[in-house]
């Protein structure tokens, strides 16, 4: 067994193996030390298996498999997991203190997360069709219970309704799922009683009947559709980002809903090889444009930060989806751009969030007013961070939103770019008019002047500086990592 | 078996599924819609059962007796549990009447069956109308979910809904490799504890339905 295929099988166990230890402690202290220990494993064994990718292609090993493309989403998924580690330390305290988190049930939130980032870690490697299912079920499971983790019945509502939503939605996904399997097994080309990997069947993908596959694709596109918060099945999302604790809504928003992006990816390319690329591309400018259009007022006269932040989220989706759907190298690679852009930027977001709604005591922007005042640096990153989000230059979404733009101008979209663009100018004014409120001007009597803590400040600050980066020249191993995946899509 | 035979067996299993169906949607009670969703899933697992005579398949088998096990007789057996520790006064609460939800899924079947038949050659290798009854019941148990605000009944749709795409794998390819169904079986679980366990978390805490709080707007 090579290395890369031992860490396969080792990358999913060691969020698991951390989370049963977890178990077995009540000691806030040697939680957080395992929470950040294991994060930074996950890390550090990722750039390890990245760095065995690059080498000698992809891995596989029984139903789990890794190629660039799973690489740019793991990438993200274990930074963000080990930035809000970091997060958390400092978060922690003072949610504790405030009574929004008991201390005799930290030790399930800790597993509950780790578990929750393990499911991930198998969305994102899964070669199996099916097995990509069961993980974001998986997924959908654990995050519930950490969404009403705090208790009151805004949690609880929140967690049915993502439940609910997500299940039925992710039920269409096995569906179609069913129906794309029944297709690669009529075809007898794949051995073995037809098998549901994903590799196996790209090589005759162009073989499979193109009546039964897209009818499964539209079933797909709506499963994890729903899951990846595409309008017009977003509607689980901005509650479940607004009542989950803020590490847990960094995640959501930041990984999980870009996991389910990946197993659009992946029906997409069955989907473009099977039926021709318009077929897809239709299907997925759709979803993006209702998506933008749909988000857009709902930020405009959003009051509460998180909610907003969550509507946001559905619009950036929308965006990918924009990308993938004008396709091409250009707006592939500008859509997983994007993809690890708004996951950065998102979760610093809603770090900054997290603690200027800590110190005001509030989520609502009009009682949180001057937060540069009370806390300069906290403050500063929610600006950067807010910056960033409306696409102002030299942040890196900029970069990517202009790549999905230039894509669709040049093969032509016009109707879409128009709206698109009209949204984004919209988008870009509603929300430098709430960060602007919220950063500036007189700080209310609620807002508390303790002294901002270390940790939170180090996991926004990790965030803030891959975002510039990125901003600013994107370095020659991540563009590789991009272009080696966009060619697994674009071919 | 002949193919013939086998065909004929699993049409009118689907046309039985399908009554199923219907009473589930024009349950006014809580218990009469489990009862339902139970018969469903001994329906299924005797398709699977069918399946398994006819092909030799031994996964099939596996299959067939999990769903006997799980579908038909453990989550059906929690439900009632809920509904009788709950004492729930209020039953169905559909939100349009039930008669208008009736006629919503005589139109989704009668989707399904067109759907299905624009597909010509595929259908071949789908056993007799197995793949319109399949599309038809999982959009009907999304119906049930979407139009009723009890937290209950919106999981016998769930249950009814995952029982259509089970049928629909079984007939359309033999069922999914054994170890997928088995995983699939594991999340419907899963789910179904966790939703219990919230159902029963929010009874206790504000006395009311957890699928009908309503405070998160806009």
């Amino acid at each position: 067994m090579t290395v890369g295929e031992t860490l396969l099988w080792v990358l999913p166990l060691v969020p698991t193996v951390t989370a049963f230890a977890m178990l077995t402690t009540r000691d806030r202290r040697i939680l957080s030390a395992l929470d950040v220990g294991s994060s930074a494993l996950l890390l550090a064994l990722t750039l390890i298996l990245a760095r065995e990718v690059a080498a000698s292609g992809p891995h596989a090993l029984g139903v789990l498999r890794v190629d660039d493309l799973g690489l740019v989403f793991l990438v993200l998924l274990v930074i963000l997991t080990f930035a809000v580690a970091i997060y958390t330390v400092g978060w922690l305290t003072q949610a504790v203190a405030v009574g929004n988190m008991q201390a005799k049930y930290l030790r399930s939130y800790f597993a509950l997360v780790h578990l929750f980032v393990a499911t991930m870690v198998v969305t994102i490697l899964a070669d199996n069709l099916g097995v990509l299912w069961i993980a974001m079920e998986g997924t959908t499971i654990t995050s519930a219970v950490l969404i009403g983790y705090h208790g009151h019945h805004h949690g609880l509502e929140a967690a049915w309704k993502y439940i609910i939503v997500t299940t039925i939605g992710i039920s269409f996904g096995l569906f179609g799922t069913v129906l794309i399997y029944a297709a690669a097994a009529a075809t007898g080309v794949q051995g073995s009683a037809g098998t549901l990997s994903w590799s196996a069947m790209m090589p005759v993908a162009s073989t499979l009947d193109p009546g039964i596959v897209r009818i499964g694709f539209i079933f797909v596109m709506i499963g994890y559709g729903t899951k990846a918060g595409l309008a017009p099945m977003h509607l689980w999302l901005p509650d479940a980002h607004s009542q989950a604790p803020t590490p847990v809504s960094a995640l959501l928003s930041g990984v999980l809903i870009k996991c389910a992006l990946l197993g659009i990816i992946r029906f997409q390319t069955i989907a473009a090889a099977a039926c021709g690329a318009a077929f897809p591309t239709y299907v997925l400018l759709v979803f993006g444009l209702i998506s933008v259009v749909v988000a857009t007022p709902f930020i405009l006269a959003q009051h509460d930060v998180k909610r907003l932040l969550g509507y946001h989220s559905v619009e950036h989706v929308g965006i990918v989806a924009l990308g993938l759907g004008f396709g091409g190298p250009i707006g592939t690679y500008g859509a997983l751009l994007h993809v690890v852009n708004h996951g950065v930027t998102k979760a610093l977001a809603f770090f900054a969030a997290g603690k200027a709604i800590a110190r005001y005591g509030s989520r609502d922007m009009r009682v949180i007013r001057g937060v540069l005042r009370v806390a300069p640096i906290g403050g500063t990153l929610l600006v950067l961070g807010a910056l960033s989000l409306a696409g102002v230059p030299p942040f890196s979404i900029f970069i990517s939103e202009l790549m999905v733009l230039r894509a669709g101008i040049g093969l032509g979209h016009s109707v879409a770019i128009a709206i698109f663009l009209a949204m984004i100018v919209v988008i870009f004014a509603g929300l430098l008019h709430h960060a602007g409120g919220m950063a500036f001007g007189q700080p209310t009597a609620a807002a508390s002047r303790e002294p901002e803590s270390w940790s939170p400040l180090v996991g926004m600050l990790l965030l803030a500086a891959i975002m510039v980066v990125l901003g600013l020249g994107i370095p020659a191993s991540v563009d590789g990592l991009l272009r080696r995946a966009t060619e697994i899509i674009v071919d | 078996m002949s193919a013939d035979t086998v065909q004929s067996i699993i049409d009118d299993l689907g046309a039985l599924l399908l009554f199923t169906m219907i009473l589930i949607v024009a349950a006014g009670q809580i218990y009469r819609a489990i009862y339902a969703v139970a018969a469903q899933s001994l329906l299924i697992a005797i398709a699977g059962g069918v399946l398994a005579a006819a092909t030799g398949n031994v996964d099939l088998w596996v299959i067939a007796a999990i769903t006997l096990v799980v579908k038909a007789t453990l989550l059906p057996w929690v439900l009632h549990w809920v509904v009788q520790r709950m004492n729930v006064r209020r039953e169905i609460e559909p939100v349009i009447p039930i008669a208008g939800t009736l006629a919503l899924s005589v139109l989704i079947v009668v989707v399904s069956f067109q759907v299905s038949a624009s597909l010509g050659p595929v259908r071949q290798a789908i056993t007799g109308n197995a793949l319109p009854v399949g599309i038809a019941l999982t959009l009907t148990g999304v119906l049930v979910m979407a139009t009723r605000k009890t937290a209950l009944t919106q999981m016998v749709g769930l249950f009814a809904s995952e029982n259509g795409i089970f049928f629909t794998a079984m007939a359309v390819s033999q069922g999914m490799p054994l170890i997928i169904e088995i995983g699939v079986i594991l999340d419907v679980i899963l789910a179904a504890l966790v939703m219990t366990i919230m159902v029963l978390r929010v009874r206790s805490t504000v006395d009311a339905d957890i699928a009908d709080l309503d405070r998160l707007r806009g």
